[in-house]
């Protein structure tokens, strides 16, 4: 199938907030987080041609990424969500886009490309493994933490 | 103790490298270790830099035996949910362990929390080893939950010749 990837612009929100299924509200804060001055985030898009038209969307995957950094080994990539619709899967549009966030990161200087998925969803899992990655949880050790709403504000009190 | 938590700059950088190798040591990884001061200069003082830093750092008189005063830091980046918006990633919080019990590294994980807060974040992360009993009953502590253990979330990374295999597929741009 014909497609092709490119980085994303401020028009772009509404498709990816329609690809995320938010609401209205959080578009906003797309526009604003990721196209203004230092923005928390890049994104690229995937687009078939016109002739394609499912419902009249031609943006049909995303990813979204930012910088992020090891004090072992320096510069990396976050992809922070990888979307294709799914009656657009099966043809390569999740790796193309994956493989972007990869070649993006090399182009800046970056050595890793890190990623978080769910233990259970082994049809992803095995996708990325069979791509070459591994899992660090399970061979390092690692676990996720996260600290928000009234913990937070606690912790951040002066 | 009296110690003060402030933002890093390049000449701390020196100082920030030795750390980052006690830590690595702690976590019984220092052979992954790869970098030294001269990125730390580069990625987190340039123009768009790559990640923020704070030290604490104690008065001449309690200095440490090898004569620093700064003992520890925190060193974060800004990340993003889409589903929740800014957030900031704590990527590693460290104090040499002779200054370890007297309200160091609350402060700085404090200080992380509150610079976050003014930049709108609406999470803080990390990660921590499971065997790390001491860190993540801090974190516990301090209200934060264990997202692998409760909902089963992994981290996955490409690195090295997996990287650059996967770079090498991506399409040609047009």
């Amino acid at each position: 199938m014909e497609f092709s990837i490119r980085a994303a612009n401020v028009e772009d929100c509404r498709d990816i907030a329609r690809m995320i299924r938010v609401s209205r509200h959080v578009r906003t804060y797309l526009e604003q987080d990721g196209f203004s001055k230092n923005p928390f985030f890049h994104g690229i898009v995937a687009e078939v041609p016109e002739h394609v038209l499912f419902s009249g969307h031609t943006k049909i995957g995303y990813a979204l990424y930012f910088y992020s950094y090891s004090s072992w080994t320096g510069r990396a990539i976050y992809m922070e969500d990888l979307y294709v619709m799914p009656e657009f899967r099966g043809k390569g549009i999740g790796k193309a886009l994956m493989s972007k966030v990869a070649q993006l990161g090399l182009a800046a200087g970056c050595n890793q490309l890190n990623f978080t998925v769910l233990d259970w969803n082994k049809s992803s899992l095995d996708f990325y493994l069979s791509q070459g990655c591994f899992d660090v949880t399970e061979k390092m050790g690692y676990h996720c933490i996260r600290c928000e709403g009234e913990a937070l504000e606690h912790l951040a009190q002066p | 103790m009296n110690f003060r938590v402030r933002a890093a700059t390049k000449e701390d950088c020196k100082e920030i490298s030795r750390m980052i190798m006690e830590l690595a040591v702690y976590e019984k990884m220092s052979e992954q270790v790869e970098i030294s001061h001269k990125e730390l200069e580069r990625d987190g003082f340039c123009q768009n830099p790559f990640f923020e830093c704070l030290v604490a750092e104690v008065p001449e008189e309690h200095k440490s035996k090898e004569g620093c005063t700064v003992v520890g830091y925190a060193l974060y980046f800004y990340t993003y949910s889409t589903w929740r918006g800014r957030s900031v990633f704590l990527e590693d919080l460290y104090v040499m362990p002779e200054f370890r019990g007297n309200g160091i590294g609350k402060g700085l994980l404090c200080k992380v929390a509150e610079v976050g807060r003014k930049k709108d974040c609406v999470r803080l992360q990390l990660s921590v080893l499971d065997w790390n009993t001491p860190s993540r009953d801090f974190y516990a502590a301090k209200g934060a939950q264990d997202l692998t253990v409760s909902e089963g979330w992994h981290f996955i990374r490409f690195d090295g010749q997996n990287l650059e295999n996967l770079a090498n597929e991506a399409p040609k741009d047009l």
